[in-house]
Order: C-alpha cells, then sequence, then structure tokens
C-alpha cells in the first residue's frame, strides 16, 4: 500500500527515467551528427538543473524561497576551480567540495533558518549578494575576471577514464552525476524526515508536538540544498575551464528559481526539466532576438498566473491516479 | 589498459578547425560576442555600430579577398559564463573564422581561453585591463585598442606639466578595470614625483558619491584621477558639481570615463576633463574626418574609442587575411603579428611580442561637450615594455 | 585641536548632511515599497522599475516643455492607475491561488521587472540621460557647501513621508487600510471593501515610486537599469524597520543611511554593504518584526 507522498515520489521517478530515455536519444543523435556545441550546452543545462534541484528542495519541501541559492553553486565552483588548478582530480575536488560545503552550509543555516517566509527569502538574497561582492573584491580569487587555466580532466574510474572535454563522455558523466543527486534527494525526503518537512510546511505550529525540532529539520534541510548546490556547481569549472563571482550573482539564482516554478514546485523532476527547458529557451530566444529577457519574463509571469504548479502540476496527479490505481489490490 | 573515451570526437574537433581552404563564394564569418543588454549595452551599441559600419564599407569594395564578411550577434549580456556560451555557439556551430566584441576584461580573458582550446583566434577591442596583453596574454587573443598603461602614460606626462609636484587623489571603479587602470597610472604619476594622498574603489553602480566627498575633501587633492566609466561617470562628475568640489581641482581620468554616449548626461561637469585616450572625433586627418562624417551620417552620432576600434579591427582582420592568404588560424596568427594597418586613429601596428596593437596616444580635453586635443605621444614611448612571456 | 574642529566641521559634517540626503531618497524608494509589503503582504520586486518608469516619464514629459513642478504632480497622477490596473490585472489573479501568497507574487513581480526593464530598453534606447537641476545653485552655512535641490529635497521628502502617515493614519481611507492589513475577513464583514483598498493601496505604493523617480532623477540620472540601484537597500530598510511600518522606514533609511556615509570614512566603501546586510541579520534575530512591528499590529 502506497500512501499520497511515495506516490508522489514514485511518478517523479517515472518522469525522471523519461528524462534520461530523452537524454540518451539525444545523445546518440548528437554524437552521430559531430556535434560539440549542442552536447555540451546540454551538459550545462544538466549542471544548473543541479541547482534548480537544490531550489525546489527548499521552496517545495520547506516553503522557504531561496533567493540566494547560486551562492552555493558559486562556492562549489571556486572550491572546484582552486583545488582543480592544483591537484588536477576529480575525486579529490569533489571530496573537498562535500567536506568544505558540509561547514559553510552550516553557518549559512544557523543565520538564514532562524527565518521564515519572505525573510527567509531576502536573507538568502542578500547573502549570497554579500560574499559575491566579496569575492569580487578579492584579488587571489581572481576579483571580478574569476579564475582560469582549469585543466581538462581525466576522471579515472580505476579501469576507465572520462575526459572532460570529450563532449558526448562528459555528459553522459554527468546525466550519471544528476542522477546520483537525484537519488540521494529523493531518498532523504521519503524518509521520516522528508515528511516532517512537509508537516512543517503544511503547519508549522504543530509539528513541535509530535516532538521534533522545527530548527533542526530546517537546518537539515538547508544543509542537504547548499550540498547538491555545491556538488553541481563543483562541475561548471570542469566544463568551462573557469569561474566567476557571476556565477554566484542574482541572474542565476533567479534562473534557477524561474526554472523550478516552470517545472512545478516540490515536484523535484519538475526542477530538471524546468530548468533544462530554461536553459535550452534562453540559448535558442537568445539567438532569434536580443530582446530575450522580455520573452522569458513574459513566459514566466504567464506560468506564474495560469499555471502555478508548473507543467508537472498539470501532468503529475494523471500520473499519480494511473499509479495509484495499478497498486490497488 | 585503459580505454580512453576522449578520442571519440577528435576527429571533427579537427574536421572544424581545417576549414580554411573554403570555397571561394563563401562568406567571412565574424562573431560579435557583445553585451546588449544590462549596464554595458551602451558600449555594446558602440562596437555594433562600429562593426557594422566597417563592415558595410568593406563589403561594398569587394569583401575580405572577393569574400563579403558576415556579421553575427549574440548577447553576452556582460556575463564571462554567458560570453563563453554563445562564443562557443559562434564557435562550433556558426563555424566562424574570428570573434570579437567582449568587453568586460573577465569575458575578455574567458572566451580567449576558450578560443585558444578550439584553435580560433580574436580580439577585443574594448577591454582595457593590462593583464590581457601581458600576464594573462594568450597566443589567440589580440588586443586593437589601447591599453591601461599606454593610456596613463600620455596622460601623466601631460598632467605632470599642468601641476607639477600635484597631490593626487585617485578613485577608481572596484573591479579588475578599475584598480588596474589606478594601478597604472599610479605608477606612472610616481615616477614624476607627484604625491599620494589617498585612493577609493567604489562599488560599481553606486547610487551617490557624495558619501566618498569627505574623504576626498579631507585629502586636499590638486588632481583627482578616475577610472569610473557610463552612468557612474554621470553620477560622479555630477555630483562632485552640485557639491562644489571641481573648483580648481584638476579632474582626469581612464579613456572609458566620459564617451559620447555619457557626455550629453553630464553636460557642464565634464568641462575640463583630461583623459588619456587612443581616439577623439578632433583628429583632424582626412582618414578620420571621413570616418566621423559617415557614422553621424549612418547612426545620427559621435563615434567614441569604442566604435572606433571595433571599426578598425573589421580592417585588422581584412589586412591580416589578404596578406596571409587563407582564413586559416595560424596563418591568420602569423600575418597578424607585426601588421601595419590602417584604421581612423592613422596607421597601427600589432607588435607580435604580445598581441598589443601600438598606436600614437593623445590627451584629451573636453570643452563644451568636444574632445579637444591638447597633448601626443607617439606610440612606441606609450606602449611600454612587452611582458608577455607565453609566446 | 583644531585639526579636529577643521575634521568635524568640513570632513564629518558634510559627510553626514549629504548622507541625510541620501537617506531621504532611499525613504522615499522604501516608502511605497514598505506600504505595499505591510498590507498586501507583497514583495514588490518591480518597485525599482516603476521608480525608473517614473523617472524617463520625468525626461520625456520635461523634453516636452512640462515644467518640474507640475510634474511632481502629474507623474504621480500618471503612476497611480498603472498601479491599480497591475494590481487588479496581474496581483489579484495570484492571491488566491492556495500557495504561498509570499512567493507567487514575489515572482510574479519579479518576471514584471524583467518585462518592464526589456520595455524601456526598447522605447527609449540605452542612452543616459539627466534633466537638469530644477533649483541649481548651492549655498553656504558655517563653510558647510550645501546644494540646493538637495535641500529641498530633505525638506519635500520629509513633507511626503509625513502626507502619507497623515493619510495612513487620519483619514477613512487608512483606516481601511489598517483594517484590512489586520484582519481581512473582519474588515471584509465590517463591509470594508478589501480588494479595492488592496488595489488603491497598491496604485499609491506605485505612485510614490513614480514620484520618488521624478524627485531623484536630476541627481542620479537616468538610465534603463537605475531600477536595480535601490532595491537591495530599500528592502533591507523595509525588513530592518518593520513591514508596513511608515516610522520605521524613515528612521531605518536615516540610520543606515548614516552609518553607511560615516563608516566610508574609514573603511573601503566596499564593505559598507556587508556593513547594512550585518545590520539587518542582527536586527532580525533580535527583533524579528523589525523596529517598529508591522502595519495594523501596533
Amino acid at each position: 500500500m502506497l500512501d499520497r507522498l511515495s506516490l508522489s515520489m514514485r511518478a517523479s521517478h517515472i518522469l525522471v527515467a523519461l528524462l534520461v530515455i530523452i537524454a540518451l536519444v539525444f545523445a546518440v543523435v548528437a554524437w552521430s551528427t559531430g556535434d560539440r556545441f549542442y552536447l555540451r550546452l546540454a551538459t550545462e543545462a544538466l549542471i544548473f538543473a543541479g541547482l534548480a534541484l537544490s531550489v525546489d528542495i527548499l521552496l517545495g519541501y520547506t516553503g522557504l524561497l531561496p533567493l540566494g541559492q547560486a551562492l552555493f553553486f558559486g562556492f562549489g565552483a571556486y572550491v572546484s576551480a582552486l583545488v582543480l588548478r592544483e591537484v588536477p582530480s576529480f575525486w579529490v575536488a569533489i571530496g573537498v567540495v562535500f567536506l568544505s560545503t558540509l561547514v559553510v552550509g552550516l553557518a549559512g543555516g544557523l543565520i538564514a533558518s532562524r527565518a521564515r517566509g519572505v525573510y527567509f527569502a531576502l536573507i538568502s538574497f542578500g547573502l549570497a549578494q554579500v560574499v559575491s561582492k566579496v569575492v569580487y573584491n578579492i584579488r587571489e580569487l581572481g576579483a571580478s575576471d574569476g579564475l582560469r587555466g582549469i585543466p581538462i580532466l581525466d576522471i579515472e574510474f580505476g579501469l576507465v577514464s572520462i575526459s572532460t572535454n570529450a563532449p558526448l563522455a562528459f555528459f553522459l558523466f554527468t546525466l550519471a552525476f544528476m542522477l546520483i543527486l537525484y537519488a540521494i534527494a529523493a531518498y532523504l525526503l521519503d524518509t521520516p524526515f522528508g515528511r516532517v518537512l512537509i508537516a512543517l510546511k503544511a503547519n508549522e505550529k504543530r509539528v513541535p508536538f509530535l516532538g521534533y525540532s522545527i530548527f533542526r529539520a530546517r537546518l537539515a534541510a538547508y544543509m542537504l540544498a547548499a550540498q547538491i548546490a555545491a556538488l553541481s556547481g563543483a562541475l561548471y569549472p570542469m566544463l568551462r575551464g573557469f569561474v566567476s563571482p557571476e556565477l554566484m550573482f542574482f541572474a542565476v539564482s533567479g534562473n534557477a528559481v524561474i526554472g523550478v516554478i516552470l517545472g512545478g514546485v516540490g515536484t523535484l523532476a519538475g526542477a530538471l526539466y524546468g530548468s533544462i527547458l530554461l536553459t535550452v529557451m534562453r540559448s535558442v530566444v537568445g539567438t532569434w532576438t536580443e530582446h530575450h529577457l522580455i520573452v522569458i519574463g513574459l513566459v514566466f509571469m504567464t506560468v506564474v498566473i495560469f499555471l502555478p504548479r508548473g507543467l508537472f502540476g498539470f501532468v503529475r496527479p494523471r500520473l499519480e491516479a494511473l499509479l495509484a490505481r495499478e497498486h490497488r489490490p | 589498459m585503459k580505454t580512453k573515451l576522449k578520442g571519440i570526437l577528435a576527429v571533427t574537433a579537427i574536421a572544424l578547425s581545417g576549414s580554411g581552404a573554403a570555397i571561394a563564394q563563401e562568406s567571412v564569418k565574424i562573431g560579435v560576442v557583445t553585451p546588449i543588454s544590462g549596464t554595458y549595452a551602451p558600449i555594446g551599441q558602440q562596437v555594433r555600430w562600429g562593426l557594422e559600419l566597417a563592415t558595410k564599407q568593406v563589403n561594398e569594395a569587394g569583401g575580405i579577398a572577393g569574400r563579403q564578411i558576415e556579421l553575427i550577434f549574440e548577447d553576452s549580456e556582460a556575463n564571462p559564463s554567458v560570453a563563453v556560451q554563445r562564443a562557443e555557439r559562434l564557435f562550433e556551430v556558426e563555424d566562424v573564422d574570428f570573434l570579437t566584441g567582449t568587453v568586460n576584461s573577465g569575458a575578455t580573458l574567458a572566451v580567449g581561453q576558450l578560443a585558444e582550446r578550439v584553435g580560433k583566434l580574436m580580439a577585443t577591442t574594448v577591454s582595457f585591463a593590462d593583464s590581457i596583453t601581458a600576464g594573462q596574454c594568450s597566443p589567440n587573443v589580440f588586443r586593437v585598442n589601447a591599453r591601461a598603461g599606454q593610456q596613463s602614460a600620455a596622460l601623466a606626462a601631460w598632467v605632470v606639466e599642468q601641476k607639477p609636484n600635484a597631490k593626487v587623489f585617485y578613485l577608481g571603479p572596484d573591479y579588475e578595470m578599475g584598480r588596474s587602470t589606478v594601478a597604472a597610472f599610479k605608477e606612472k604619476m610616481t615616477e614624476f614625483g607627484a604625491e599620494d594622498v589617498g585612493e577609493l574603489f567604489a562599488p560599481l553602480d553606486s547610487q551617490d558619491y557624495t558619501q566618498y566627498f569627505g574623504q576626498i575633501r579631507a585629502a586636499q587633492p590638486d588632481v583627482l584621477y578616475t577610472s569610473v566609466a557610463g552612468n557612474d561617470t554621470v553620477r560622479f562628475l555630477t555630483q562632485m558639481q552640485e557639491f562644489g568640489l571641481l573648483g580648481d581641482m584638476l579632474v582626469v581620468g581612464a579613456s572609458g570615463t566620459i564617451t559620447s554616449q555619457n557626455i550629453t548626461a553630464i553636460g557642464d561637469a565634464a568641462n575640463g576633463f583630461g583623459t588619456g585616450v587612443g581616439y577623439s572625433t578632433r583628429i583632424d586627418t582626412p582618414e578620420n574626418n571621413e570616418f566621423v562624417e559617415q557614422f553621424r551620417a549612418a547612426y545620427d552620432a559621435d563615434p567614441d574609442l569604442y566604435g572606433t576600434d571595433s571599426y578598425g579591427v573589421i580592417h585588422f582582420y581584412k589586412a591580416a587575411a589578404e596578406k596571409a592568404g587563407s582564413l586559416e588560424p595560424d596563418a591568420v596568427r602569423e600575418a597578424m603579428r607585426d601588421l601595419t594597418w590602417m584604421t581612423p586613429q592613422g596607421e597601427k601596428l600589432m607588435r607580435g611580442g604580445d598581441h598589443q596593437a601600438q598606436q600614437p596616444m593623445y590627451v584629451v580635453q573636453i570643452n563644451g561637450g568636444s574632445f579637444d586635443i591638447v597633448g601626443k605621444v607617439d606610440g612606441e614611448t606609450a606602449l611600454g615594455a612587452d611582458l608577455c612571456e607565453r609566446f | 585641536m583644531d585639526s579636529v574642529l577643521f575634521y568635524i566641521q568640513f570632513v564629518l559634517a558634510p559627510q553626514m548632511v549629504t548622507g541625510l540626503a541620501l537617506g531621504v531618497a532611499v525613504v522615499l524608494v522604501a516608502l511605497g515599497l514598505t506600504i505595499i509589503f505591510g498590507l498586501l503582504d507583497v514583495i514588490n520586486m518591480a518597485h525599482g522599475e516603476f521608480y525608473a518608469v517614473g523617472a524617463y516619464l520625468a525626461v520625456a514629459l520635461g523634453l516636452a516643455g512640462i515644467n518640474f513642478w507640475v510634474l511632481l504632480l502629474l507623474i504621480p497622477l500618471i503612476m497611480a492607475p498603472i498601479g491599480y490596473a497591475v494590481e487588479r490585472g496581474l496581483i489579484q489573479r495570484v492571491f488566491n491561488t492556495g500557495e504561498d501568497r509570499h512567493v507567487t507574487t514575489l515572482l510574479l513581480t519579479f518576471g514584471l521587472a524583467m518585462v518592464i526593464e526589456e520595455f524601456i530598453l526598447i522605447v527609449f534606447g540605452v542612452e543616459t540621460m539627466r534633466p537638469a537641476s530644477p533649483i541649481p545653485g548651492a549655498v553656504e552655512i558655517f563653510g558647510l557647501f550645501l546644494p540646493n535641490y538637495r535641500l529641498f529635497l530633505i525638506g519635500f521628502g520629509l513633507l511626503v513621508v509625513a502626507g502619507v502617515a497623515v493619510a495612513v493614519y487620519r483619514t477613512r481611507f487608512g483606516s481601511m487600510v489598517r483594517a484590512a492589513a489586520f484582519d481581512r475577513n473582519m474588515a471584509a464583514s465590517l463591509g470594508v471593501p478589501v480588494s479595492r483598498v488592496y488595489a488603491l493601496t497598491f496604485a499609491l505604493g506605485v505612485a510614490l515610486a513614480g514620484l520618488a523617480g521624478v524627485l531623484l532623477a536630476p541627481i542620479y540620472s537616468v538610465f534603463p537599469t537605475m531600477g536595480r540601484d535601490f532595491i537591495f537597500i530599500a528592502f533591507t530598510v523595509v525588513i530592518a524597520g518593520g513591514m508596513g511600518s511608515i516610522a520605521g522606514a524613515v528612521v531605518a533609511g536615516l540610520l543606515l543611511t548614516q552609518v553607511q556615509a560615516v563608516s566610508s570614512l574609514f573603511i573601503s566603501p566596499v564593505w559598507s554593504q556587508p556593513i547594512v546586510f550585518g545590520i539587518m541579520v542582527l536586527v532580525l534575530v533580535l527583533r524579528p518584526q523589525g523596529l517598529f512591528g508591522r502595519l495594523g499590529h501596533a
């Protein structure tokens, strides 16, 4: 017997499986036409989809709107870049990003998790604003120019190694990496911890009576989201070979939020779809007209007004109904 | 025994880069990644005008070795991440032969690294930061405009003449261009024996500069050097004027501080402002007079240094490609090195050692909205030593 | 001793007075924001863009020959119906979708801000414009050099704040606004036309943004991205002051700009934003409702 939450999680898994199939078909087509650009653009879209996933964990599961999640994305990117310039090893870079994000996520969480509603949104916005300004002024971090010269890597897996400069291989690797992040997030959110978060979102005042600490649950969600954003960000310099303070700017955080809204808040899979759709849309519309921001803005407003639950708010209930029917004894 | 997956697309990469021996009728594609939206949009507009005017004229005169030039624009949003993604599209999908248009130094450096990795050439017509053709130089990146060091060499000599042993205050925007222009000018002034009475870096897009006036007032400088640009200059200078700080202080600055784009908004407050620059509409040569006239006729606006250097880069590429007899990047690079070509400013030389253009530098003083030339330094003196060690 | 006096008279005092002028500018921008926030619970991300529209209208109509003093009255009158229409046509549509109202309205106005900024770029182009100062010249008091227009701005700005305070605390419309902010359902059952009050309040906020645009255009000049300038500090002021509190906006606005002005004498101005942000976080930790509490609850 499945309850509603497990049901919606299962619906999300099916949609992600569909995404993987689409991605593989795309990869085959792109590879057979000898393309480089679209494979690398798709890789970038997947990396930013990781950021959207982390926004969805906060927005969809705790109701907190992070307007500065790019802070952690950029943090992961910078740490990864700094490590790779010294030690060109994927595993070392990911390890350092993971450990340092534990500390930074805890620090940020202690400040931000005290606040609720709009206050959280604005604190998160302010934190990112301030940190990006600081990075912008530190010479050792390349200041406003950022850091370049991150070498092309070979990611070692015992017998096999993948070069970050081979578009197809690195695309497939990124796809697998994002699937792992998704699986971890989905697993954690399907445990009692995830249910406490949802309970918090529904009625904050009652949760303490059940014996759970609001603050600790919030903090844990914040740290999980920070970790996913930072690990996604860690892949950025591997793909593009540089990092710059703009990765922490509001435009990046804002885009992630737009992606989540487009796909559907609280659906996990929707965040991935929405963000990828947005990256593709920006690239296509940007080539087509120079006033692309007006198009993105209008699309976004239309979604907020007419599809407040996003594309998947529309698709998922139908899928869930289908699943529920199958599982009826 | 390792299975290397990275070789998969190596073949395609070679196929893409070897497009030099194309059919004669095919157009020459030049990619332009420049800010069309956001704070730097006014610079992007001059870049676009300069490129389009030159392209139109070159095409009417028969193109590059009989081939028409085609410009392909992309919005960089002045963001290196966006610029690199757009540039990659131009290199890989459009298969452009050459790329230009980047404005902020972060974007120029990041796109330069990409150009190097895909084996194509690019040039900036705007970025000032010395590092682009010094510490961070790249064999695939050229600069046709004057860098911060060239500008300050000319200006410092003039300032010392006006105010010997001056007390100088420096105010720059808090990013790399701001810091490198201030550092370059300060170094020159210190050489000439000026006294440094303070420096300040104001955040980009500061609304109100009045909060820094206390420090400036306390320092009582004779000369104020600033490298803020665009809207920031409008606010800074008009607020200085409003508070009666301009007085008999000599205000000088970087060449992008006042341009034809913001001079109307600055109004009277621009009077007396001096700058070292590679271009002024008042350069009185037949080439320049003709260029200014054509530019005005086409866009109903004056060309500024960005527009002019962007105009010049088309002629630079044309001269190099025709000399090389090919569009193949390695051949064109060789041709570009130590090339001399004609621009509205006169003849420029591309120094082979660091890919930095050498040109005479002017000291320009603003008087009632016109950029009057009050001094000139020859190209070699202004340029200084070659600090590039990579090639 | 002399040097200390010199410092106070010629450095510190002018610094604090110019800081006051900036403070009044910030309060003017934050005022409309805090009223909308306090009553409707809407974080209007497009507030800066409405401020820009006001400034552009002032430039355009000024070029058409309309006097600055007429514009001071005219622009708010043009902006108010725009605000009313935006509230009715857009904001109210997402008010009752069942999702978090903070989030949906914030996102909606975020999209709107992008559209307005691009629209300005298309209509007016990229060039920077600046209307001439309507009161040129300056006065000298105790060796202190003060531009006339800044003095006017300080005086007029405080008048506007007082006018809005009277409107909110002393008029019938104001009591309806406060009642609706305190408890929407109760107000509705007492016969307050809540949705019209909402729309009118939003219109008032937008009109104030437009007025700030006219007033500040001669000092800060006019260009497409100008709307982003004040947003960070204005939001900080609204939060630190207490959402919807007019007194809070005034006190927080003046205080934070004084901190900026005085601190920039000693440390690089690059750090002024982190300092201001630190103060906001501190206020939130110590007094989560802000310095003065929220509108209708005091």
